[in-house]
């Protein structure tokens, strides 16, 4: 019995790339045997190797075989897609950083060896300063060696991730769920095994995927417990259509009541806090602060907002346009103008990608800094978050958990043309200017500029996406539960993840 | 530079014109540059400004100090008048105002102090001997100047004419606004016993003390300048000469400054240290390319975008910053990361992340304020008080030029804004037209959020740069 | 300074510098105790009949010591009597710089002091108005303003700002209970300003805190500038210059330059007066106690008794730390804290 349940547990791992001790235990636990005190060492053993011999070939394998595979046509053709959905964007608005993939923006040198002399280069290169326990992994943008069992509403689901086509805590988990669900809708039970483990095990490689493009948030690693937790406990007698069913059910309430019920609860009391002739100062974008402003300006509160903004995703852009197109008052600032902007606000509103169990709040990098601001003049700092986004990791500063971004996304394009002049005058020294020209003559792109940069020995572009602010800077925390102080943090996640 | 090919208008162009044009035809050029901005950030306008006063006083004619100085000050507020932003013209003017009137001191005798009485005499009061005086003396323009200690006793004084004009005329803070500069402008030493000493020598006191209403003090203080002149006459001095060795060496000192900050380099910076700096300024790249050459660190670059990026980018990539004027050959500078020193660049959100590691903020300024606060670029703010928060040092590297005598009463004033457009393009018109954007570009950093100032004097506190700013600056001259 | 032998001389046994200077500060209300000092003093010398330079300091050092001796709060009143001393010990020593001969150098000082006392009256109430002028650069449009008074040249401050038509500001007040003399001055400065439309709130001391949310700056005057750039001024204001600083409020103090004494308290507990502000009793103590809320003597009042039983709560003093203080705004301008301490140090070395 015991060998069944192992080889059933290898199979997976033959699939995935490199496959969580995590994932694989919670299927093993469902069993309830005593032989799963057995299995897990063996199993961790097995995918241990199995982790290894998949990374070398990975490596050997991903480079030169990245373009001519076969799913490359299906790849080319998504990528295609994307490529012209993307395009009318650009035309549009000039300044919005292109998000397109390195393998999008190189004319004439095939993107494969791009990849791997970039690969190649990271390793010399001293990482990411102190952030270089975090370089583990290099973002994946294609679908390239991906499991075949990832279903294509989660592959499209990660290309938007990568991309930031999807971005925000609370969206990509809703995304997340959605795609899920279409996964579930469509899920047929092989024979031999029962729903809920082979369910949990399917959900394995798209998890791995989405993680590959673009790292979890903490609502979505806390969706994905519970999605795990409630998959396990379907009962094996049930039939698979009625199993499905619930299953489905259970999402969409889960989405209802932890986001779409959660927020308006958070926005009722939030639009309490706006007072008439308040000057609201935000950050970035966030949903939940985006629903309040609205809420309260159709409530006919007359106040006005600052949106502080930074590069190189200009979410607040997105906040400011919708905003001041429902008629409200909007001022919009840069992070370097932030203190500018502050002396003029009357409070400052936050939305949160997560709260840490001690209190601090991660959230976009650069809220940090308003905050910081708004408490040296004793401005409230007021968190609106959904219980989903708590968590019981704890953060000390920005540096010990946060998300890389590749560093090309630094420049724009519109800035890397700026710089294009410089050629001439790179020093010496520099590999570049060593390289034979081109035989095309002068014309070089924009990304001869990262090309510049990466070959540099000592200057790098450092980005990283998040930021944690000390719970001191903060005055309140609104949740589904309530308001409370960011002291209370860990009371309201236990409570939220023992219902 | 483009040989014979027409330039741009900026820096350059004034200067060569400046050689074949008539100095009120290059007064009206530099008056237009300014107003459009087409000369812009400290050093181009200081450079500017002295350039053009010497060629002021060097096209005047005579040798009456009060002429010279009235047409160097009517020059230098038609050039403030034209940007009051920039505030470094008016500082250039102050100086040279200064060092006229030191030149005037130094060649009018003795008899002349002497005849002042207790207002003039006290402040020799303070050298009885066993105790030197703490007020420094010593020309503004030498440029290895510290406010230091010269010891000097009262037999001295009426030989030593060098000093007198700076004995206790530390110029209190004051703003532009008041009227009552020049009169109040003796220092509380002489306001102190200036409450006994008035009635006795109400009119040659060069010090004019407390209590005067500012009409008779301006008019004391020019009775006293037309003896001066007539003594002048009388005695015959190169005026002129005198001044226009005294703005060479201003203009020595502009160029110097840059360097003498970055000697200090080495013992500011140490091994592996990390050091967050923001903006293209030349003095700061300076003073880490002459620290790098013994010491290696890491160097963590904030953007400043979107009022300094491309240029930050120029800079680090290249070591040589572009812009309208072009530079001298020898202004390039190897960039640090030929030299072998690790460069890491940064939005300028992630200042607060990152603060955790940095062991020093090395920050470039606009501007000093007299009360020891900056107007710097945008972002600089953020990265002061952050740095507050996590305890790292602050240093602020500044030639003495730009240190401002003026009392900043109102901040707002000195917030030069610029154009929307680089925050968010024209193009997108229904945004910029429903949206208010705003793009700052300099910020003010109060004084107590700074630690150090190193200038090419040396190393200073925040609360010191009074006096400095006494040194160098004239009282009298703090209203143009 | 040498005291020794000329101790023996002695003052005309008729005058009372005491009555004297009580006399000056009752015929001028507008008068600063150390100005009206320094006139009691001059005329000290007028009704003496020493004729050496060590007989005038030494008479000098004498008045002075009964001076502040006679009063409670000598602190003041001795930064005009320190610096006239200074003045005098540096001027007369110093015959070759006034180009006089040596043997009428102190006539000459004598004769200057008593032909122009009236002229360092003037001095004085002169440097209260162009103080008041720097003030209207300082009070933005549309600020508010927290003050509790503490000196007349803040309610001349105010005053001017109020008449320049274009300024239009709001001034918190705050005003103690306690029917000291000052506060009536501080009423009246109130009525002053509400004529001239100026909105005022007045707020007992308890209220600072909750009103600095909505206050822009806070100005108070002092008695006396210390020397390492705190100031001595009435009870209360040291209250208002933590608060101030933890809300990140700018703290100004106006001051004259006469006020500058030479003082470098360490603490509220090291000054050269004697408060009884905290005065624990017991219940015993109460039935004993005859306790009177002694009218309060702050600069400018009349009101003196030579009785010296200490301080209290209404009329006491308290020293604010120069971390505290934003900028002294004296007629020379606006000083740093340690722009001060150079000035002092200038003058006593």
């Amino acid at each position: 019995m015991s060998e069944t349940a192992a080889k059933e547990a290898v199979q997976p791992p033959t699939e995935s790339k490199d496959a969580k001790p995590a994932e694989g235990e919670a299927p093993k636990s469902a069993e309830g045997e005593t032989a799963k005190k057995i299995s897990p060492a063996e199993l961790k053993k097995q995918k241990a190797a199995e982790k290894q011999a998949r990374r070398a070939q990975q490596k050997t394998t991903s480079g030169p075989a990245a373009t001519p595979q076969g799913p490359q046509s299906k790849e080319g053709a998504k990528q295609q897609q994307k490529g012209s959905k993307q395009a009318p964007k650009d035309d549009k608005s000039r300044p919005i950083p292109t998000r397109t993939k390195p393998s999008q923006t190189n004319i004439a040198p095939p993107p494969p060896q791009q990849q791997s002399k970039r690969e190649a280069k990271q390793d010399p290169k001293q990482l990411g300063l102190f952030f270089g326990h975090l370089y583990s992994q290099p973002r994946k943008h294609s679908m390239v060696g991906t499991s075949k069992d990832v279903h294509p509403a989660v592959l499209a689901l990660g290309l938007q991730y990568s991309s930031y086509t999807i971005c925000g805590s609370t969206a990509r988990m809703v995304a997340m769920l959605l795609a899920f669900k279409a996964l579930i809708e469509s899920y047929h039970t092989p024979k031999g095994t029962s729903l809920s483990r082979h369910l949990i095990q399917l959900l394995g490689p798209q998890i791995e995927y989405l993680r590959d493009c673009r790292p979890y948030s903490i609502s979505m690693g806390n969706a994905i417990r519970w999605l795990k937790d409630i998959i396990v406990k379907t009962d094996p007698s049930t039939p698979e259509y009625e199993a499905k069913r619930d299953l489905l059910e259970e999402i969409d309430m889960f989405i209802r009541e932890r986001v779409t019920a959660a927020d308006k609860l958070i926005r009722d009391v939030a639009v309490t806090k706006i007072l008439p002739g308040d000057v609201i100062l935000t950050y970035a974008s966030s949903s939940i602060v985006e629903q309040t402003l609205l809420q309260a300006h159709a409530s006919g509160i007359p106040f006005s907002v600052i949106v502080v903004d930074s590069k190189p995703l200009f979410e607040g852009k997105t906040l400011a346009r919708k905003l001041a197109n429902a008629g409200l008052k909007v001022r919009y600032f840069l992070i370097t103008g932030a203190s500018h902007a502050i002396k003029d606000a009357s409070k400052v509103f936050l939305g949160a990608h997560a709260m840490m169990s001690n209190g601090r709040l991660y959230s976009r990098v650069g809220t940090a800094l308003v905050s910081m601001l708004a408490n040296a003049q004793s401005l409230p700092v007021i968190v609106l978050c959904e219980s989903v986004k708590f968590t019981e990791k704890v953060a000390l500063d920005s540096i010990v958990g946060n998300e890389v971004a590749p560093p090309e996304e630094l420049l724009s394009e519109s800035e890397r043309y700026a710089l294009l002049h410089l050629k001439p005058h790179l020093p010496k020294s520099h590999p570049v200017t060593t390289e034979e020209t081109p035989a095309e003559g002068a014309k070089s792109a924009p990304s001869d500029v990262l090309k510049w940069i990466e070959a540099s020995k000592n200057l790098h572009h450092l980005q990283v996406l998040y930021d944690v602010t000390p719970a001191e800077y903060i005055d309140m925390v609104i949740t589904e539960y309530g308001s409370l102080p960011p002291s209370s943090v860990p009371v309201v996640h236990r409570l939220s993840t023992n219902i | 530079m483009a040989p014979g090919a027409a330039l741009a208008p900026g820096l350059t162009s004034f200067l060569r014109s400046l050689k074949t044009n008539p100095s009120e035809h290059s007064v009206d050029h530099l008056i237009a540059l300014l107003k459009r901005r087409q000369i812009r950030n400290s050093r181009p306008c200081a450079v500017a400004t002295t350039a053009l006063i010497e060629k002021v006083v060097g096209e005047f004619k005579g040798h009456d100090a009060m002429k010279l100085l009235d047409r160097v000050r009517s020059v230098g507020r038609r050039l403030t008048a034209a940007q009051p932003r920039e505030v470094v013209v008016g500082n250039i003017v102050r100086r040279v105002l200064g060092l006229i009137r030191e030149v005037v001191e130094d060649n009018v005798g003795g008899d002349l102090i002497g005849t002042s009485e207790t207002g003039r005499s006290t402040p020799t009061q303070h050298d009885h001997g066993f105790r030197p005086p703490l007020n420094s003396s010593i020309s503004s323009f030498s440029p290895l100047r510290h406010a230091a200690v010269e010891p000097m006793d009262a037999s001295l004084y009426a030989s030593d004419m060098s000093d007198s004009g700076e004995l206790s005329r530390r110029p209190p803070l004051l703003s532009s606004h008041t009227s009552y500069a020049p009169t109040s402008s003796a220092p509380l030493v002489n306001s102190l016993f200036g409450l006994f000493s008035q009635p006795v020598d109400s009119s040659t006191n060069v010090s004019t003390p407390t209590g005067q209403a500012s009409p008779d003090g301006k008019g004391a203080h020019s009775l006293n300048l037309d003896r001066l002149t007539e003594l002048n006459r009388s005695q015959h001095f190169d005026l002129k000469g005198e001044v226009m060795n005294g703005i060479q060496e201003l203009q020595e000192e502009l160029e110097q400054s840059d360097k003498q900050i970055a000697d200090l380099a080495h013992e500011h910076i140490h091994a592996n240290e990390i050091i967050l700096t923001h903006t293209a300024s030349t003095t700061v790249q300076k003073f880490l390319t002459k620290a790098a050459k013994n010491r290696k660190f890491t160097v963590v670059h904030a953007e400043t975008y979107p009022h300094d990026n491309t240029a930050t980018h120029e800079v680090l990539l290249t070591g040589r910053k572009q812009g309208g004027k072009a530079q001298d050959e020898d202004d390039k500078w190897k960039c640090l990361t030929e030299l072998g020193i690790p460069v890491y660049v940064i939005p300028d959100s992630h200042v607060f992340a990152i603060m955790s590691r940095v062991n020093k903020v090395i920050l470039a300024t606009h501007t000093v304020l007299a009360n020891g606060g900056l107007v710097a670029a945008a972002g600089a703010h953020l990265i002061a008080q952050a740095a507050k928060s996590h305890q790292t040092p602050v240093v602020v590297l500044s030639g003495v030029y730009k240190l401002s005598p003026v009392y900043p009463f109102d901040l707002d004033e000195l917030i030069e804004y610029g154009d929307a457009g680089a925050v968010v393009p024209y193009e997108d018109g229904e945004f910029v037209d429903k949206v208010d954007v705003e793009h700052p570009l300099y910020d003010y950093v109060p004084a107590d959020l700074v630690d150090l100032y190193i200038t090419n004097l040396g190393g200073h506190a925040p609360s010191f740069l009074y006096r400095i700013v006494a040194d160098h600056y004239r009282t009298e001259d703090v209203v143009l | 300074m040498s005291t020794t032998t000329s101790m023996a001389e002695k003052p005309l046994p008729s005058f009372d510098i005491v009555a004297t200077y009580r006399r000056i500060l009752a015929q001028d209300d507008e008068l600063t105790m150390p100005v009206a000092a320094i006139e009691a003093l001059v005329e000290a010398i007028a009704h003496s009949t020493v004729s050496t330079v060590a007989e005038t300091l030494a008479l000098l050092e004498h008045h002075t010591a009964v001076l502040k001796a006679s009063i409670a709060n000598p602190i003041s009143l001795s930064a005009g009597t320190d610096l006239f001393q200074r003045y005098l010990v540096t001027t007369l020593n110093r015959p070759a710089a006034l180009n006089l001969g040596p043997s009428d150098d102190f006539r000459i000082i004598r004769n200057h002091l008593l032909s122009n006392g009236k002229l360092f009256v003037d001095r004085a109430k002169q440097s209260r108005e162009k103080i008041a002028s720097f003030g209207t650069s300082f009070i933005r449009e549309g600020a508010t303003v927290l003050t509790n008074g503490g000196s007349r040249v803040v309610g001349a401050l105010l005053r001017r700002a109020a008449e320049s038509s274009t300024m239009r500001f709001k001034v918190v007040y705050v005003l103690s209970s306690s029917k000291s003399s000052d506060s009536e001055g501080g009423l009246k400065t109130v009525a002053d300003l509400r004529a001239h439309n100026v909105p005022v709130a007045v707020i007992p001391d308890s209220a600072v805190a909750y009103s600095l949310g909505k206050v822009d700056m806070v100005i108070v005057g002092a008695e006396g500038v210390v020397e390492n750039g705190g100031i001595i001024s009435r009870l209360g204001t040291y209250q208002m210059g933590l608060l101030a600083k933890s809300k990140g409020k700018p703290f100004y103090v106006v001051a004259e330059s006469h006020k500058f004494v030479r003082l470098y308290p360490l603490s509220q507990f090291d000054l050269p007066i004697e408060q009884k502000i905290l005065d624990f009793s017991i219940a015993a103590d109460a039935k004993a106690a005859s306790a009177t809320a002694k009218p309060s003597e702050d600069e400018g009042v009349a009101d003196l008794n030579n009785r010296r039983p200490g301080l209290t709560s209404d009329d006491g003093v308290d020293f604010t730390p120069p971390d505290l203080i934003s900028g002294i705004i004296t007629e020379s301008g606006v000083l740093t804290p340690s722009a001060v301490s150079e000035e002092l140090i200038k003058i006593w070395f």
